[in-house]
């Protein structure tokens, strides 16, 4: 029965057992803080606040997700939400001068700047062989003072309104941002357990000489990661550009953290070759009902990221022991 | 008729020169064993076949085409593999994975073929005589003769003209040296070119037809097996 449950979901019987014990975890956890902020707050179980969790969590879903390739292949991507609000500030400049542009541009100049800023990384990555903190930690910093440079400092308001369709309307009555989440969602869980590209990533983040040995060549495929990252941190800019009806320089700050928490809470290795699509979106899910709930209770901001760290070293501490048994 | 050969190969890391003017001709269904003392150069020789180093100076042919310049995972397809001494196995993921490694049998978009290449890995574990208990848990769950042997099975899955092992039997119970042996044994009666390095001289005297000593990156001796005792080979290791 497992074997033929890990077969269908592309993973080994080991590896498909760890994913089901880090999945039946998350279930777990987000169980109890369902029944717990339903108990606590009238407002927590009804269609509107669910609705609002799975919008309010698009945008981070989408960062766990290009995340959730680079740590598979045992790197880090510090520069996602930077990328994220380079992305959103761009078009956003493009749309202010041009307002006629189809709304589908939007989509793929968001896409094609975060494609671009990864392309970069994974270019720098292969000229430099420093690590990838490095390389991604100075992205954030080029990217971010682009955004503020593009947008001179402000937000850009007041986008057309077919582009903040996107992210305010819904399609076949699903809300905008869940839809582009759910496509990503299913393109990411193809692509890392279903073909070439994602075997070699899990590969390389198991065994970057073995990897290289067998003749893939594991710089183009760091560049090709990091696309894949900057290409869906580019899809959340759009997300977060046409939610909030502005390209706004400081958007997602400190989001690369949470999404690189919430991959951990899906049961991904920081150290590579392991790592589930499932659970990542397990990981986000987890974090939005948290953050939700707190907000319900009117729960201070500053607890809130206490709460978010706490859970992120449950997870670790339980992770270890259940490496351990 | 010869299948490689390697003519005049120079290898140096910085000041120090691993390999210095090494020339060598290897036949089919042919086990030759390079020996020699810690830092003579059998593992870096290995790996400038392999593709692993790029040559300084010298030529490598396979088949009388020019390899100097190709990189690993051209050789690889040309028909050079290797058994590395650590394995080079991914071992958070499955054996066939593993076996499909660089090679992956894929349809349009890249998508696995994993049908496919799960019935042609089992086979050909079942042919080599390999019994592993479920070809779907990660290789780090296996024994470390089991993943001896699949990283045998990967190298010779796609028909090599030659083989190249790094201490295949170093980390083996004695059983388990027994069951690689006969893998490798296979492999010359399949006709390929198997260079071996061993510390291990009783295996090497076992499964080899051809004994290369190397010293300081030269080949001090290259003599058959059945022209030399173990005392000699030892003598000449630390000469």
């Amino acid at each position: 029965m497992i074997t033929a449950s890990s077969q269908k979901l592309g993973l080994s019987k080991g590896r498909f057992r760890r994913a089901a014990l880090s999945f039946a975890r998350n279930c777990a956890f987000l169980l109890i803080l369902c029944v717990f902020f339903s108990i606590s707050s009238r407002y927590f179980l009804t269609f509107s606040n669910i609705e609002n969790i799975l919008t309010s969590s698009s945008v981070l879903a989408l960062l766990a997700l290009g995340s959730v390739f680079v740590i598979a292949s045992g790197g880090i991507d510090l520069s996602v939400a930077a990328v994220m609000a380079l992305s959103g500030v761009v078009t956003a400049a493009v749309y202010r001068d041009n307002p006629e542009l189809s709304s589908w541009l939007a989509l793929l100049i968001c896409a094609s700047v975060g494609t671009l800023c990864g392309v970069v990384s994974g270019i720098l990555l292969a000229l430099t062989r420093a690590p990838s903190f490095i390389i991604s930690l100075g992205m954030l910093s080029v990217t971010r003072a682009l955004a503020y440079i593009v947008a001179n400092g402000a937000p850009i308001y007041d986008l057309p309104q077919n582009v903040t369709e996107w992210g305010q309307g819904t399609v076949l009555g699903v809300p905008g941002p869940v839809a582009i989440m759910l496509l990503a969602l299913i393109g990411s869980y193809l692509i890392l357990h279903h073909t070439r590209l994602g075997t070699h990533i899990l590969v390389l983040g198991d065994n970057s000489f073995a990897a290289e040995a067998m003749g893939i060549r594991i710089h183009n495929l760091r560049t090709k990661i990091f696309a894949i990252s900057g290409a869906l941190s580019g899809v959340a800019g759009f997300v977060f550009m046409t939610r909030t009806n502005a390209g706004d320089p400081t958007a997602g700050q400190n989001y690369e953290l949470m999404a690189i928490t919430a991959v951990i809470l899906g049961g991904a290795n920081l150290f590579g070759g392991k790592a589930t699509i499932i659970g990542t979106v397990m990981g986000v899910l987890c974090l939005g009902v948290l953050q939700n709930g707190l907000n319900l209770l009117a729960v201070s901001s500053y607890y809130q990221v206490l709460f978010v760290g706490v859970v992120l070293i449950s997870a670790a501490m339980l992770e270890r022991f259940e490496d351990m048994a | 008729m010869s299948v490689l050969e390697i003519s005049d190969i120079h290898k140096s890391f910085g000041a120090l020169d691993v390999i210095k003017g090494v020339s060598l001709v290897f036949k089919p269904g042919t086990v030759t064993a390079l020996v020699g003392d810690n830092g003579a150069g059998k593992t870096s020789l290995l790996k400038l076949i392999a593709g692993i180093y790029p040559l300084d100076r010298g030529d490598i042919f396979l088949e009388e085409r020019d390899l100097s310049m190709a990189e690993a995972g051209s050789r690889r397809s040309l028909g050079i593999e290797m058994v590395y001494q650590d394995l080079a196995l991914a071992r958070n993921q499955d054996v066939i994975t593993n076996l499909y490694l660089g090679r992956e049998r894929v349809s349009l978009g890249g998508f696995l073929r994993r049908g496919e290449m799960r019935e042609r890995g089992q086979q050909l574990l079942k042919d080599m005589g390999i019994n592993l208990p479920a070809l779907n848990r990660p290789v780090g769950a296996f024994s470390g003769g089991q993943q001896q042997a699949i990283a045998i099975a990967r190298a010779v899955m796609f028909n090599p003209k030659v083989l190249l092992l790094d201490e295949p039997t170093a980390a083996l119970a004695a059983r388990e040296v027994e069951s690689t042996l006969a893998l490798i044994n296979k492999q010359r009666d399949a006709g390929r070119v198997v260079i071996l390095v061993s510390h291990r001289l009783n295996d090497v005297m076992a499964v080899s037809d051809r004994i290369v000593v190397l010293k300081h990156g030269q080949v001090l001796t290259d003599d058959p097996t059945g022209n030399v005792s173990l005392s000699q080979v030892v003598e000449r290791i630390v000469s």
